[in-house]
């Protein structure tokens, strides 16, 4: 709907006291040593481990002992160590949300910047065909999620 | 604003949800909603009028027909709902990346 008000990005920063290669790394290939899949995933409790395949193109899925997969997303963009996009999606034909993560050296550590946008085209309720999907990927992913916090 | 549990509730069930998605494709009334579903029209109209408590559809009348669509305030609900996880998500790789250096430091 064109009278609709525009959501903003979201932005979020955070400085870490570690090297970026470090700090990417525990991002990317590290992300199920920190991201809580117990509860936020969609297999909950049977995630056995999180895949971030590093390359543009790749994707980031969730894996089950029994080898079910799940996908996240989509790498967009992938420039390490300074950062990389992610479009989580179900369809790839299908418009979702974008998630870019920066990280810069700040000293010793690093500064990291992440920015989630796209709001305003998950909302678009009049011109889009296609973000059915983006909102039931989000969803399936976050509303467990929101009754364990 | 309703808030962003209230939407999830609404959306926790799958028919409602189905409903919501085919309403982000554009407005539908009750009876174009009910055809492609496998539930009946009153049912249909059940679900809507808990998606519209829940703040996530509007409905406006059209000659004789109720037209529903989604409420954008509702994507602004699950926005809001991701500004704080994403506070506690970064908390906790912060704490990951920092015990990960200190590994990485040791000889």
């Amino acid at each position: 709907m064109s009278t609709m008000e525009a959501l903003p990005p979201i932005r979020k920063s955070i400085t870490v006291d570690a090297p970026v290669a470090t700090a990417f790394e525990t991002f990317t290939r590290g992300m199920g040593s920190w991201w809580p899949a117990g509860s936020h995933s969609i297999h909950e409790g049977r995630v056995e481990e999180v895949v971030f395949d590093e390359k543009a193109g790749g994707r980031v899925f969730e894996r089950t002992a029994t080898g079910e997969e799940e996908d996240w997303a989509d790498v967009l963009a992938w420039d390490p160590p300074n950062g990389f996009t992610l479009l989580w999606r179900v369809n790839p034909e299908r418009g979702a949300t974008e998630v870019e993560v920066r990280f810069t050296p700040q000293g010793e550590g690093t500064r990291v910047d992440l920015e989630h946008r796209g709001w305003d085209a998950i909302g678009d309720a009049e011109g889009r065909t296609g973000y059915d999907n983006g909102w039931d990927f989000v969803l399936r992913r976050y509303s467990e999620a929101s009754t364990s916090e | 604003m309703k808030t962003y549990e209230e939407a999830m509730n609404a959306l926790g069930d799958p028919t409602r949800r189905a409903i919501f998605e085919r309403l982000g494709r554009g407005p539908q009334a009750v009876g174009e909603l009910a055809e492609g579903l496998p539930v009946s029209r009153p049912a249909v109209s059940q679900h809507l009028r808990v998606l519209k408590d829940a703040g996530l559809v509007t409905e406006r009348p059209d000659g004789n027909r109720r037209v529903y669509r989604v409420e954008p305030g509702g994507i602004a609900a699950l926005r809001a709902y991701f500004e704080g996880f994403w506070d506690a998500l970064l908390a906790d790789f912060k704490a990951e990346a920092e015990a990960e250096a200190q590994e990485r430091k040791k000889p």
